[in-house]
């Protein structure tokens, strides 16, 4: 159930808050939707009081990776944000220019506050096997769209990411570095090899030469090509230059990111994230990663304290993105994002992403979120429900939403499937994806949604009506591109063709 | 490995060519006993591993790697009614029918119909 409370003192709990240097049992007063005050003082005349003791209390946590919109991400993102204790997350490399139109379009209405950590390449990340080999798509995109976008759009972007991977040299990672010094963003860039690759030239050394004062570096503890630690387990000399020229180390758990042997090696030897992040994803979120909270249990489990670890999900995960106005701390007249949450002890298992399982004697469980004041009781589960996470296109049957869609939604679909008529695209293999094809689809899209007059979320929510169960959001010429020419035709025509529901 | 183009070294193609094969005659199965009770099983067809499941309506065969990150289907789950083979690492999940990726579009594994008799099992490729 949740619930807006206007005036509310969280009671007897033990409050975690680094940036106020508090670590003791404290009240947390709370009005408005803003912290108040944090320590004793007379309850205000009609609050209502939390009992909280025997939990602890810090700022609300904040997640600066997860993927909730495009191939990867959910149907419903907040079951992985407010269900489960984190009041803001960041999109690492969702949405890229030519599509953080649709992100934010479709994204403004979450609880959980997001933002884009914008991808260098325009349509954002591809998921799955997909590599976007074509270096053309980068230079296809003016500079001033990424600063006209930013100027508009200023605190919507967190950082700009890109891939430190593959056999493209690093070029790219110089573009975007370039970029990021255009837009006064910090670079964000991933490490290790993705999955089946193996270039000739790792990138990883690179991004950690590249990288300046507050830039981050994700994956810090991956178990792929281009580690942090050489093939005797040592840290490597690239590594702590950067660390000590101020670049920024963030976990990046995920699915294919964080190996138990790597982070004791180089833990042992002081390699800390300073930032601790889930990298959550429909591929992901069953197993290894869970949430956030499991991955803040697993680096508990490797050593760090409790302050460590929640320091690293809120005062500094806000100084990373440069949020410390809104987020990380208790401070007064901070918003009221909070997360109360408790620390079992008991006996669990906690996997990496390769075979890897330790047995770890506590567990951090979040049970209560506040997001601007207003109360979301956790449910773990949800997040993990299958409808939350699997992206299945409805093949046999139209799905009900379509039903309500509106005359003109119907006639921007009509219109739609004549123009995807006069251009013809073949379904992608498991690598290969046709990138241009792809937007040239979604300039059509544009085009047609233009002519009719159509506001883009409701041109969106037109075609994902036609195709999807679920409310899954998709950069609109990826989930084009990856139907079968014939069939996405045929059912836009038959949606189209439909009567709608009576009002 | 990536090709000169950029895009990455196709490792599928024994996929795409099975697709336009006919229909295959049976064959029988090996390392598959009458009396065997715990499934998904291994099996082998023609000196191919593949793993058994069995479902509301029968036994179906599935190619015994995940074309993913190449994890064994052995541990791999029916859903969606038993219509579908999901394979726990990454939740890649295959119809039993064609074979297609459901949730992971161009990825595909190969499905064999299967079948007992007199307690002797048997096999062919389904897609």
């Amino acid at each position: 159930m949740n619930s807006a409370i206007d005036s509310f003192v969280l009671k007897g709990g033990h409050v975690l808050d680094a940036e106020q240097g508090i670590d003791k049992v404290a009240d947390v007063h709370v009005a408005g939707g803003k912290i108040q005050h944090v320590g004793s003082r007379e309850v205000a005349p009609g609050a209502t009081i939390i009992d909280v003791s025997g939990r602890y209390v810090s700022a609300g946590w904040v997640d600066i990776h997860v993927h909730a919109y495009g191939t990867l991400g959910f149907a419903n993102p907040d079951l992985v944000g407010v269900y489960q204790g984190v009041t803001s997350f960041v999109d690492a490399g969702g949405p890229g220019i030519g599509v953080l139109d649709q992100f934010m379009e479709l994204l403004g209405h979450l609880e959980t506050s997001l933002y884009a950590g914008a991808f260098i390449r325009p349509m954002g990340l591809l998921g799955l096997n997909f590599i976007e080999g074509n270096v053309r798509t980068l230079g296809e995109v003016p500079i001033t769209r990424w600063i006209d976008f930013a100027k508009q759009n200023r605190d919507m972007l967190r950082y700009i990411k890109c891939n430190a991977m593959g056999d493209y040299g690093p070029g790219t990672l110089k573009l975007t570095k370039g970029l990021a010094e255009i837009l006064d963003l910090p670079l964000y860039m991933h490490i290790g090899e993705f999955q089946m690759q193996n270039p000739e030239h790792l990138l990883a050394p690179e991004a950690f030469r590249i990288a300046e004062a507050g830039d981050m570096i994700t994956h810090l503890y991956h178990g792929n090509l281009g580690q942090v630690i050489d093939d005797d387990g040592k840290v490597l000399q690239v590594v702590r230059d950067a660390e000590r020229r101020g670049v920024l180390f963030d976990l990046g758990f995920g699915g294919y990111n964080f190996s138990w042997t790597v982070a004791e090696k180089a833990f042992a030897q002081g390699l800390i994230p300073h930032t601790i992040s889930s990298d959550l994803q429909q591929f992901n979120v069953v197993r290894p990663v869970k949430s956030l909270a499991n991955v803040m249990s697993a680096m508990l489990h490797l050593g760090l304290t409790l302050p460590q670890v929640v320091e690293r999900v809120t005062g500094k995960a806000a100084k990373a993105i440069r949020m410390t106005d809104r987020a990380g701390s208790l401070k007064p007249g901070q918003p009221a994002d909070i997360t109360v949450f408790r620390v079992n002890s008991g006996e669990y298992e906690i996997s990496d992403c390769y075979t890897q399982t330790r047995k770890a004697e506590k567990e951090i469980e979040p049970l209560i979120t506040f997001k601007n004041g207003k109360r979301f009781d956790v449910n773990m589960s949800m997040g993990q429900d299958e409808s939350n996470w699997f992206l299945q296109i409805a093949e046999e049957h139209v799905p009900d939403r379509a039903a309500r869609l509106s005359e003109r939604q119907r006639g921007f679909l009509s219109a739609l499937a004549g123009r995807l008529s006069s251009t013809s695209w073949e379904t992608s293999s498991a690598e290969r994806l046709d990138i241009e094809k792809a937007l040239e689809l979604q300039e059509m899209f544009h085009e047609e949604r233009s002519s009719h007059d159509l506001p883009l979320k409701d041109a969106l929510n037109a075609v994902y009506a036609s195709f999807l169960d679920q409310s899954f959001t998709m950069q609109i010429g990826l989930l084009l591109v990856r139907l079968e020419q014939p069939f996405a035709i045929g059912r836009l025509r038959e949606v189209s063709s439909k009567r709608p529901l009576a009002a | 490995m990536l090709n000169t183009d950029g895009s990455l070294a196709q490792n599928g193609q024994n996929v795409a060519e099975a697709s336009q094969m006919t229909e295959q005659p049976w064959q029988p199965l090996s390392g598959l006993r009458a009396d065997n009770t715990k499934y998904p099983a291994r099996a082998s067809l023609e000196g191919e591993g593949i793993v058994i499941f069995k479902t509301k309506t029968g036994y179906r065969g599935v190619q015994r790697q995940c074309p993913h990150m190449q994890a064994t289907m052995l541990n791999a789950e029916l859903t969606a009614n038993d219509t579908m083979v999901r394979c726990p690492l990454h939740v890649f999940t295959f119809k039993l029918s064609d074979g297609k990726g459901v949730n992971c579009p161009g990825f595909k594994v190969k499905v064999y119909e299967v079948k007992e008799e007199e307690g002797k099992f048997f096999g062919r490729l389904a897609n």
